[in-house]
């Protein structure tokens, strides 16, 4: 009997364990959002998605994450993604200064121009390689939010950090994920919020 | 009275030959439109071959590639134009641009030089470090009213793309890899000079360089075969050129596919000189409904590429990150996009076995299994 218990407790110590270490190998990763319940999400048709706000310090970073935000919410099918030159011209026409942070009024004013049911803007703070003693990985943290501009407020906002330095990175030096995967898997995150 | 209708008559049979010879004289109002036919010649070519244009961003012996690619290709059976016609021609006409041929200056080669064709080569890479790398792209455009491309194709390659055992491949004079380059440009061309297909070895079935995320809206017909203008990439990339290369490989792999026609490249870029169209973040609505308004287009295929990264010597790693679109004619929507990245050592552990030494090669791959989707 004694025998019987022992083996039942080193299961679940090894099975503990086992949850522990494969949590403690997991990169860093972290998703919060917002969805305003009274939104009717199938109303909106069509998306212009704003130049994004890059505090990083990589000079493309901005453009690059736009552009694979904007390429998968199109190949989602649920929403028609106006093209990013389009959205740059009816900018100019609108007069918006600093189109990654425009007032609500500007943006009222753009959705006009190019006629769209929504407009999404996003700030990039984290973007690149980190470093940790002889470790290094990269790692992406964005947020986006999406206004509807027939009330002009905000009905969606989503924030993903991906990728980082884990354990397996500190102890075999593997480098972590290209950054191109890295972005990718963020802005799944962050979509997957969006048709909850 | 009878004067009165007699004077009507008279301007009325003025107004039919006005309408008439305006109709005749109006080139340049008529719609510009490809031909899906680019069939063999029946007779020999006289081609005119013009100096080359070097996207590489590097010193490129422009000349001494141009002459070893004349003599190459007259192996070939081509009919090459005298140096000092051509350039007696591009003098007169003051041809600045050699990376394409707009409808004007193809009817002025074929009716001053009795040239039939222009060949068009880009120097995309050449890097004469060891080990040597290069990068070609050529084609074939016919002269006259209506300039279409006849052929095309291109290659990259490293001297270390096949080493072999204890390096016995390996290839170290830039010379000796040259020499491969055009003895492959030059098959090619003989192929399709034969009447044969020229078909290249592909590995687009490698997961690869597949795309990573692809819209395809329905309104696209299947198995429809698409009229296609492409317009030179906007480049974020550090490669000052890559914008025009990956624009290049767009329409190369079209034309490979033999699903699509395509404008001649040449063509595009004198319309957008014209309009005057400078497209800062891609390519608008307004934008693509002017180009519409001259080209007789079912698509127009833009995008944006973000790296197009070779390296020099034996460490380092090819690079490729792109995304594309294509507008169409009756709806003005984005009716397909694909985002595409890959490094040359994806998927590579043991001996570099599968690597892709030139980010010539890895686009051409992505770019091929990008347009399938495009043409499924």
């Amino acid at each position: 009997m004694i025998r019987v218990i022992k083996v039942a407790n080193l299961k679940k110590l090894v099975v503990s364990s086992l949850i522990v270490f494969l949590l403690g190998c997991a990169p860093g990763s972290s998703l919060t959002y917002y969805h305003d319940p009274q939104m009717d999400f199938a109303a909106i048709r069509s998306v212009a998605v704003m130049p994004f706000e890059n505090l990083t310090r990589e000079p493309m970073a901005g453009e690059r994450v736009r552009d694979v935000f904007a390429n998968s919410l199109l190949s989602t099918g649920a929403v028609y993604v106006i093209p990013s030159g389009e959205v740059s011209r009816g900018i100019a026409r609108a007069g918006i200064l600093n189109p990654a942070v425009p007032s609500m009024e500007e943006i009222g004013k753009f959705a006009g121009i190019i006629r769209v049911d929504a407009v999404i803007i996003g700030t990039l703070t984290e973007y690149g390689e980190v470093r940790s003693g002889s470790a290094s990985a990269n790692v992406i943290s964005m947020n986006v939010q999406m206004i509807e501009v027939q009330a002009l407020r905000i009905v969606w906002t989503a924030s993903a950090t991906k990728g980082g330095i884990s354990i397996w990175d500190r102890l075999f030096g593997a480098g972590g994920k290209p950054m191109n995967d890295v972005t990718m898997k963020a802005v799944t995150d962050v979509l997957d919020k969006l048709f909850i | 009275m009878f004067s009165t209708n007699s004077s009507f008559k008279l301007v009325s049979i003025l107004l039919t030959i006005i309408i008439y010879l305006s109709g005749c004289s109006a080139t340049n109002n008529q719609k510009i439109s490809a031909t899906d036919k680019h069939a063999a010649p029946e007779k020999k070519l006289l081609t005119a071959v013009l100096p080359l244009h070097n996207l590489s961003g590097t010193p490129v012996p422009l000349e001494d590639l141009r002459q070893r690619i004349i003599s190459g290709f007259k192996k070939q059976g081509l009919n090459i134009l005298a140096d000092h016609v051509l350039e007696r021609f591009i003098v007169k006409h003051r041809i600045r641009y050699v990376g394409g041929i707009d409808e004007i200056t193809a009817r002025d080669f074929r009716y001053e030089t009795g040239a039939d064709a222009v060949l068009i080569t880009s120097v995309e890479l050449y890097n004469d470090n060891p080990p040597p790398k290069i990068a070609l792209t050529c084609r074939l455009v016919s002269t006259g009213n209506n300039p279409e491309i006849l052929w095309m194709d291109s290659l990259g390659l490293a001297g270390d793309d096949s080493v072999g055992i204890l390096q016995l491949s390996l290839i170290e004079d830039p010379r000796q890899l040259l020499e491969k380059a055009i003895r492959q440009l030059s098959i090619s061309l003989g192929e399709y000079l034969a009447g044969g297909s020229y078909s290249k070895d592909s590995q687009r079935g490698i997961i690869k360089f597949w795309p990573k995320t692809v819209y395809r809206s329905p309104i696209l017909e299947p198995e429809w075969k698409y009229t296609v203008a492409v317009v030179p990439f906007l480049s974020l990339s550090e490669k000052r050129y890559a914008g025009e290369i990956i624009a290049l490989n767009f329409v190369e792999q079209m034309m490979n596919q033999r699903k699509f026609s395509v404008i001649e490249p040449g063509v595009v870029r004198q319309l957008l000189l014209q309009m005057r169209i400078i497209m800062d973040d891609g390519i608008s609505l307004a934008d693509a409904h002017a180009l519409f308004s001259k080209l007789n287009v079912d698509l127009i295929l833009a995008g944006k590429i973000f790296d197009y990264q070779d390296y020099q010597g034996t460490s380092g790693k090819a690079k490729v990150d792109f995304s594309a679109l294509a507008i169409e004619r009756q709806s003005r929507e984005v009716v397909w996009t694909c985002q595409s990245h890959n490094e040359g050592d994806h998927g590579v552990f043991f001996f570099d076995w599968g690597q892709i030494n030139t980010a010539h090669v890895m686009a051409s791959e992505m770019v091929a299994s990008a347009l399938e989707t495009l043409a499924e």
